[in-house]
């Protein structure tokens, strides 16, 4: 009797125990389906080309007012300063580049610059905002394009828009946000998930909701990475098109033709300091004679020459 | 702004409700397979086994939903996405630990109805509500072990496999310890383990009689899990997978 209670009561547990290995290998089968759809290919982009329109870099004026101040910035991992002492200003209405090879600090920077990072001293300071002391304030006044577009897979198209809409306190009725959706290529695909709208398409709704509250500072990391002649320079068409509307922009980037189509001025750190800061004319014409930007021109010098020259012509990790 | 949040994590939510089904299914089988009478002795009486299946629901959803999904948000950016808006931290949490506590208490709602019918326990009104309450406790109990899990181990994929053996190992001490095979030191682990304790709790507000004094001890020990685990889970969380 005794036996036979035990082996039921075994029973019970054994059944139990079973139960959760099940609920676990399906927990898991379910986990490894969601990872395998988003790193599936994307589906291929439908919006239509875009006019391969070149853009020129306006010129760079003196006279207007400084819109992003960066001063003395020092930003440290632990013992090691990755940003050290970086000093710039963006004026109002200008595009500036921050060039530098990998590893230079420029992520970290702009890291610091969007409150992501607490730097370990130095100030910025946003329309005259301390983006530490008023994050939040300071944070509505700028549009943000990270280096991954960073948007749950599970939302389609237009409960991001929805979602980023409500958190910079935009109202804006169904058909307003769909039209605007459409006016970047969006349209059709609204009720597609992020998880399967391309890359193109993706990085269209990350500058979408970069700008949707029309900040006056757009910050742009890396913005062209990965996209293809077309996409690039529909990307550029539109960063004029913030810039024409008054906002400023700071973007990194690693192509020199990008910044020298793109930007007003730029500046070339390493190393975690500034080495350069002037327009990409001037730096050219200052450093034409160099003997280092010397040895690396084939011909006329271009403005890699000048980074070149300046960075060192050693591959960086 | 948290309006936005709550939406778009609810959406979330929902797109997921196999994890949901699938936390339903341990308790099911847990009730289903302790209907006899002598399986009810067996593990303490039926207000215990209805504590266990609840608790096994909470801790699966949030140990193998929560955790895991927080750090495949974070290995994809998706927070300092959301840190650059205006938003505080603070809200973009609150909005996730909200969701997953209605997840919470919907599978307990449904286990606690299920448990009542499949045992026969006809639970007043009132003891629905005190059941109800005590699946917030335990849903603070199970995403603190989560938030705690989340911030120590940093990959996605790392997350889930720790919490896989947590999630085994907490129900099973939980069912061992009620069964009282464990005996005497393991016994005593399971007892105050997160599981034992809440388990406890619950067999405390649906059992006959008064909360006892020992009932008492476990709502103590549950709170300290509470302020403890999420204390260490703030503090070890980043956002930034890197």
């Amino acid at each position: 009797m005794m036996l036979a209670s035990a082996g039921s009561d075994s029973h019970n547990i054994i059944w139990i125990v079973l139960g959760a290995l099940l609920v676990i290998r399906l927990a898991v089968g379910a986990g490894r389906r969601n990872r395998r759809q988003s790193a599936s290919a994307p589906v291929p982009s439908s919006a239509p080309p875009a006019p391969a329109t070149a853009s020129v870099a306006a010129p760079a004026s003196t006279d207007r007012a400084t819109l992003l101040e960066v001063r003395q910035l020092t930003v440290a991992y632990g013992s090691k300063v990755a940003v050290d002492g970086v000093s710039f200003e963006i004026r109002r209405s200008e595009i500036f580049g921050l060039l530098g090879p990998n590893g230079a600090g420029k992520t970290t920077t702009l890291s610091a610059i969007e409150g992501l990072r607490r730097p370990r001293s130095g100030a910025v300071l946003l329309n005259g905002v301390d983006i530490v002391r008023q994050p939040a304030v300071a944070k509505a006044q700028m549009g943000v394009q990270l280096q991954s577009t960073g948007f749950q897979s599970e939302l389609t198209v237009r409960q991001v828009a929805r979602l980023y809409a409500g958190l910079y306190g935009v109202t804006m009725n169904d058909e307003d946000l769909d039209r605007a959706l459409a006016d970047v290529g969006l349209g059709r695909e609204l009720d597609r998930t992020t998880k399967q709208i391309s890359g193109g398409q993706q990085q269209r709704l990350s500058l979408f909701v970069a700008v949707i509250h029309d900040p006056t500072l757009l910050l742009l990391d890396e913005p062209t990475t990965g996209l293809d002649p077309q996409s690039r320079r529909q990307l550029w068409a539109r960063i004029e098109r913030v810039r024409a509307n008054g906002g400023s922009i700071l973007l990194t980037t690693h192509s020199m033709e990008e910044a020298q189509a793109l930007c007003d001025r730029v500046a070339i750190i390493d190393h975690g300091r500034v080495l350069a800061i002037d327009t990409p004319r001037n730096l050219i014409d200052q450093h034409r004679d160099d003997p280092l930007v010397r040895a690396s021109a084939r011909g006329e010098v271009t403005l890699e020459d000048v980074f070149i020259g300046l960075t060192g012509s050693e591959i960086r990790d | 702004m948290l309006a936005a949040l709550l939406r778009a994590d609810l959406v979330v939510l929902t797109k997921n409700k196999m994890r949901l089904i699938l936390s339903l299914l341990l308790p099911l089988i847990i009730l289903s397979t302790t209907n006899s009478s002598k399986a009810t002795r067996h593990f303490g009486g039926a207000e215990f086994i209805l504590g266990l299946a609840i608790t096994s629901g909470i801790a699966g959803t949030s140990i193998m939903g929560y955790a895991p999904m927080a750090a495949r948000d974070r290995d994809n950016g998706v927070f300092q996405r959301l840190r650059v808006s205006p938003a505080p931290t603070w809200v973009v949490m609150a909005s996730r630990l909200s969701v997953q506590m209605v997840s919470n208490f919907v599978i307990a709602l449904v286990v606690l109805v299920l448990g009542d019918r499949i045992h026969h326990l006809s639970l007043s009104a009132e003891t629905y509500v005190l059941v109800l309450l005590v699946s917030i406790l335990g849903s603070a109990v199970f995403l603190a072990v989560a938030q705690a899990l989340v911030g120590l181990v940093k990959s996605a994929d790392t997350v889930q496999a720790f919490g896989r053996l947590l999630y085994i190992g907490l129900v099973m001490l939980g069912i061992f310890g009620a069964s009282g095979e464990l005996g005497g030191f393991w016994d005593t682990v399971s007892k105050w383990s997160p599981v034992g304790a809440l388990m406890k709790v619950f067999a405390g507000v649906v059992g006959p009689g008064t909360f006892g004094s020992q009932d008492w001890l476990s709502l103590l020990a549950c709170g300290g899990y509470v302020v403890v685990l999420a204390a260490l889970g703030i503090y070890w969380f980043r956002f930034d997978a890197q």
